[in-house]
């Protein structure tokens, strides 16, 4: 029976088992890190990107001493709670220079019969509300009553439903992912709260005495209007309610923490700069390596009557295959590196972290993967060419 | 059928002109055999003939064709079907066995892989080393490894083969099936080439090319 030429590339490949293996495991190295370190830089700028929508108010105004924990909720989402007395509200309303004004109430550490961890329950005013609505990811059409509520993006509940203190509340919308742990919490109107603390009381949770109480707010956010400074504003707010308050100003927050970004951002492209330079040495190394071993088998080939096409053609089908299956192989690591454990690299940097979506996702895998291939391409093509050209008859008597 | 006209070559690290204008002439059913001492230029000459190293003047002509003129594909196709050439020291691809490296390297996409495999047995069988095409080139003698060099070079029954010290080396015995199995080749009609030191060789060539290391190959071979 006869048989044609079968594609033997791979079977080429693992004639020169050894130096395809190094090329091979450079290129995965390369691959991991143009990955993982493209999307936790994407990432971390997304996250920034959405922290700037969130901090949608020019001051926030928080109880006295609570300006750091006010910062790190912001920042990171962390859980916590500080209170005022609910009546200073009505006097900020009615100042003057405020375009918008809105407050919010906060209970921390509070356990949920729906999640392993803790949540937070933010109690907002939707009637005044310019905070949280715009992170509302599905619309919704109906008022937020006493039994209904609006869910952090990691909040998973199937049957539209969430559980807290023995009460079953109906899940009116879901908030678009912010990369902190508010994605954890739970928005009740500021209706609601009466009720919230009743059952929890009931229920046996931890509650301060502060807590029990009726009349209590965490923070009054403000837009100024177009005719006066934050100086202003402030000023009057102490002339209004006196020297119980801190000021946040969310704006400034944006900008400290894009510093720090630039600075993380900075340092992750000079390392993966770097180590790309370095990587693309090494691959040009072990080009120069592999190329000066297969002269002889270049020469002899061409001596028993391949062409110099033929030959180039053989060699980039083997430095092909051996890329793609580098670059696959590393985006895939760089994944499973990055996917899983990418907020708890955003956690460590002290970061909001919002990873990459899949269309995303899949766009930079196959970019990484066409760039990959295209500098194995590049660092190896020299070293093809030169030896493809070198005299057959030659190069076979100096490898006597 | 194989021509040189006027051939000269030199190398850059070398004045001296290894080849000065030389002409040959090789015909279908000839054996030829050019002997001299080392670095007289015996392989040079092969090497030009066999069309793998171009002459700094002069050209070569197989069947009326000029291969100097050649395009590589042009050059390729007679080397994989009309010259068949067998180096001086055995080279071998690494990493494949002896009927990889026999059938390989012919192996193009048109061609029936069967062919080539019973060409390449039966050459193997005639030079008596069947047995060995499972192995690999560094698990032979070097007078297996020179017969092994010899089928891969007649797989395609080139017109010409041109072997460069085919028997050097090798006892009598081996020596002997190299050039029976040459002289066989060359009574099918087809024409031989070799450069040698081995004296045996002039029982079975019908013409032999002396060659001076002082004074090279200059002129007209008789």
């Amino acid at each position: 029976m006869s048989r044609k030429k079968s594609n033997n590339t791979i079977r080429d490949i693992r004639r020169h088992a050894f130096y395809n293996a190094c090329l091979l495991s450079t290129v995965v190295i390369l691959s991991v890190m143009l990955f993982a370190g493209t999307v936790i830089s994407a990432s971390l700028r997304k996250g920034m990107d959405n922290m700037k929508r969130r901090l949608g108010a020019d001051i926030m105004l928080v109880p006295k001493g609570s300006k750091e924990k006010a910062e790190n909720m912001l920042l990171e989402g962390s859980r916590s709670n500080f209170y005022f007395d609910d009546s200073i509200y009505e006097k900020v309303v009615r100042m003057d220079g405020i375009s918008e004004v809105t407050s919010q109430c906060f209970l921390k550490s509070l356990s949920a019969d729906c999640c392993s961890s803790e949540v937070q329950i933010v109690f907002f005013d939707p009637s005044s509300d310019f905070v949280v609505g715009p992170w509302i990811e599905t619309e919704y059409h109906q008022s937020l009553s006493g039994d209904s509520v609006i869910v952090g993006s990691d909040i998973v509940n199937e049957d539209g439903k969430i559980r807290l203190f023995g009460q079953e509340y109906t899940i009116v919308s879901q908030m678009a992912r912010t990369g902190t742990a508010l994605d954890s919490s739970v928005y009740f109107s500021l209706d609601a709260k009466e009720e919230l603390l009743t059952h929890a009381e009931e229920k046996g949770s931890f509650l301060t005495e502060e807590q029990k109480k009726s009349g209590i707010l965490s923070s009054i956010f403000i837009n100024v209007d177009g005719a006066h400074t934050t100086e202003e504003i402030i000023d009057s707010a102490h002339r209004t309610i006196g020297d119980i308050f801190d000021v946040v100003y969310p704006k400034q927050l944006h900008e400290s923490l894009a510093a720090s970004l630039l600075k993380i951002t900075g340092a992750v492209s000079g390392i993966s700069i770097a180590v790309g330079v370095l990587l693309v040495a090494i691959l040009l190394i072990i080009n120069s390596i592999i190329m000066k071993g297969r002269k002889q088998e270049v020469a002899l080939l061409r001596v028993l009557g391949h062409t110099k096409k033929d030959l180039i053609r053989k060699l980039l089908s083997e430095m092909g295959v051996i890329s793609l299956l580098g670059a696959v192989s590393g985006c895939l690591f760089g994944a499973l590196i990055v996917i899983p454990f990418g907020r708890y690299i955003g956690q460590s940097l002290n970061m909001p972290y919002l990873g990459p979506g899949f269309a995303d996702t899949m766009i930079r895998f196959l970019i990484i993967i066409l760039g990959v291939c295209l500098i194995v391409f590049l660092s190896s093509i020299f070293f093809i060419v030169h030896t493809t050209n070198i005299e057959p008859y030659l190069a076979l008597r100096r490898e006597e | 059928m194989l021509t040189a006209q006027k051939i000269s070559k030199s190398y850059k690290n070398n004045r001296r002109k290894i080849l000065d204008s030389y002409e040959i002439t090789i015909e279908e059913g000839e054996f030829v055999a050019v002997m001299g001492e080392s670095g007289s230029g015996k392989s040079t000459l092969l090497a030009v003939l066999a069309g793998i190293l171009d002459p700094d003047e002069g050209q070569v002509l197989l069947e009326g064709r000029n291969l100097n003129s050649m395009s590589d594909e042009e050059l390729s196709e007679i080397h994989r079907k009309k010259i068949g050439y067998v180096p001086q020291s055995n080279f071998f691809l690494k990493n494949y066995t002896i009927l990889e490296n026999i059938v390989e390297p012919f192996l193009g996409a048109d061609d029936d892989e069967t062919i080539l495999i019973d060409n390449a047995k039966r050459h193997l069988e005639r030079l008596g080393i069947a047995d060995l095409s499972d192995r690999f080139p560094h698990e032979l003698s070097g007078g297996e490894q020179k017969r092994a060099a010899l089928a891969r070079a007649l797989l395609t029954e080139p017109v010409i083969l041109i072997a460069d010290e085919p028997t050097t080396g090798l006892d009598t015995e081996t020596g002997g099936i190299i050039l029976s199995y040459l002289s066989e080749y060359v009574r099918a009609g087809h024409a031989v080439l070799v450069a040698t030191h081995d004296d045996h060789v002039r029982d079975y060539a019908d013409r032999i090319i002396d060659i001076k290391k002082e004074t090279g190959l200059h002129g007209v071979s008789s």
